[in-house]
């Protein structure tokens, strides 16, 4: 017997499960070797102390038929379900057997879930809430970088693009329409369109002198607004 | 020779005979253009809370309430190829300007005089000429001129109030009402607030800097964003703020009268 298989052995021999033969050929073999000898006793000695401390747990008599008693029992169970439900070769999914499958947590178990739960949702959360207030810093705080103007300027500059291709379809209608306007009516757009174009520019004037005036963005946006209605109201005359 | 004789005779010179004529001439013109105004009124009638509608587009237009459960509308037109239609639908009229032949230009002015019960939802817009609304008591009133003329509410208690013109003044004379909604919008003249001076209001006003006189309504909890710039716009909160005043003028001022 090597020191291997000897060492494989060693718990059964402790637990009093090897049989006449094999435990003569062990401790044969334990006489000559002091390593596996060591073990023996380092083994020995923790048992001994198991025993003494949680009670004793006596090994089964004839453990290897109930081993096989065992593997016989689960082998005819696995055989009688796979006859009762064939699954389709490849079909089977894991979701099905994943829900299909009995749940049963012990308290501890249930609360370490919960824990787990409640750390991920934080985790979440925290994430979630910086990445927020920095997209919000982008927006609204005049302390931003360089990219924050930048992506500040793109946004008016959008808005306004959108806008200005609305009015000028509108401002097209006006134009086609305007010939048969009387002279009061003509006036009257013209002075009242230059007083919106003021409102813009000057808005617009502001915002190139500070990208993040708040109040110039908020009065750029409601005279393109209603430059956009003046538009639409005169292109019905 | 014998009409130069006649004329002589009776003591009129040609020259005051052909005066007398062109005066003559030019106050029948006159008369008949007067004459050629159309006058149109009508009369629905309601229950106690309606919705009046006018869309006009040129021409002043003055409601105001009075104590039956009905709309009156009066209206002078100058045009006679301009129509006024107006339908009533539930408990609401509406009113149209248009023109017999195509779209609505060269309408005229129109003229309106309507009289409406005391808790009629008003909404009123036009092209141009002035709105006059008064003596109204309800959820909401409108005044929308989208070019010039000027905008007068008078006695107006609603929730909700809208006014909004490019060009002239806004006069807003009333009550803020609590959770109510009042919104004031003018390119290029003066917006004035007269209302109590228990009123409550979260404000929020936008003006060329220093455009801003809240007079007496003016608290420390005020602040102004923009301040030193062209535009300002002044935040904060009258007494316990529980409606929301928004105003923004492009050119001119704001002021603020204690009633």
């Amino acid at each position: 017997m090597n020191c291997e298989k000897c060492q494989e052995l060693i718990h059964d021999l402790v637990d009093g499960a090897l049989s006449r033969e094999d435990s003569a050929t062990l401790n044969a073999h334990l006489e000559s070797c002091l390593t596996c000898a060591d073990v023996r006793d380092d083994l020995q000695s923790i048992v001994s102390f198991c025993q003494q401390n949680r009670g004793q747990y006596v090994a089964p008599p004839n453990e290897r038929a109930l081993w096989l008693r065992i593997r016989n029992v689960i082998e005819a169970e696995q055989a009688a379900t796979s006859v009762a439900a064939p699954a389709p070769p490849g079909k089977r999914s894991v979701w099905p057997a994943f829900l299909g499958s009995s749940w049963e947590l012990s308290l501890p178990q249930l609360m370490a879930a919960v824990a787990a739960l409640v750390v991920v949702v934080s985790l979440a959360t925290v994430v979630g809430m910086r990445r927020f207030e920095a997209t919000n810093a982008i927006d609204n705080s005049p302390n931003t970088t360089a990219a924050g103007f930048a992506a500040t300027g793109t946004r008016v500059r959008d808005r306004i693009s959108q806008q200005e291709q609305a009015i000028s379809y509108w401002n097209q209608r006006v134009e086609l329409n305007k010939a048969r306007w009387n002279q009061r009516l003509r006036d009257t757009f013209d002075r009242n369109i230059q007083v919106i174009d003021q409102a813009v520019n000057d808005s617009l004037n502001e915002l190139n002198r500070n990208p993040h005036d708040e109040v110039s963005e908020e009065r750029l946006n409601a005279a393109l607004n209603e430059k956009l209605a003046l538009l639409k109201e005169f292109s019905e005359l | 020779m014998r009409n130069r004789f006649l004329l002589a005779r009776a003591g009129f010179s040609p020259a005051y005979i052909l005066t007398t004529l062109v005066v003559l001439a030019g106050l029948t013109i006159g008369s008949a253009s007067v004459f050629a105004q159309r006058q149109v009124s009508k009369r629905f009638a309601t229950g106690k809370k309606v919705r009046l509608v006018l869309k006009n587009i040129s021409g002043k237009v003055t409601v105001e309430s009075w104590g039956r459960d009905e709309i009156k509308i009066s209206a002078t037109l100058e045009s006679s190829s301009t129509t006024v239609l107006p339908k009533q639908y539930g408990e609401g009229v509406i009113v149209d300007v248009l023109s017999d032949n195509r779209g609505r230009s060269d309408v005229g002015n129109v003229n309106f005089k309507i009289q409406v019960p005391v808790n009629s939802i008003v909404d009123i817009t036009t092209i141009m000429g002035d709105i006059s609304i008064a003596n109204i008591r309800s959820d909401m009133v409108r005044a929308y001129v989208s070019s010039e003329g000027d905008i007068e509410l008078t006695s107006i208690n609603a929730k909700e109030v809208y006014a909004q013109n490019t060009s002239g003044n806004i006069f807003f004379d009333g009550e803020v009402m609590r959770g109510g909604k009042y919104q004031f919008q003018l390119g290029q003249g003066d917006i004035s607030i007269r209302i109590p001076a228990s009123s409550t209001f979260d404000l929020d006003a936008s003006a060329p800097d220093r455009k801003l006189a809240l007079g007496q309504f003016w608290n420390s909890s005020f602040r102004t964003v923009g301040e030193g710039r062209k535009y300002s716009k002044t935040i904060g909160d009258v007494n316990d703020g529980r409606a929301k005043v928004t105003i923004m003028n492009f050119h001119g001022g704001i002021t603020f009268i204690r009633r």
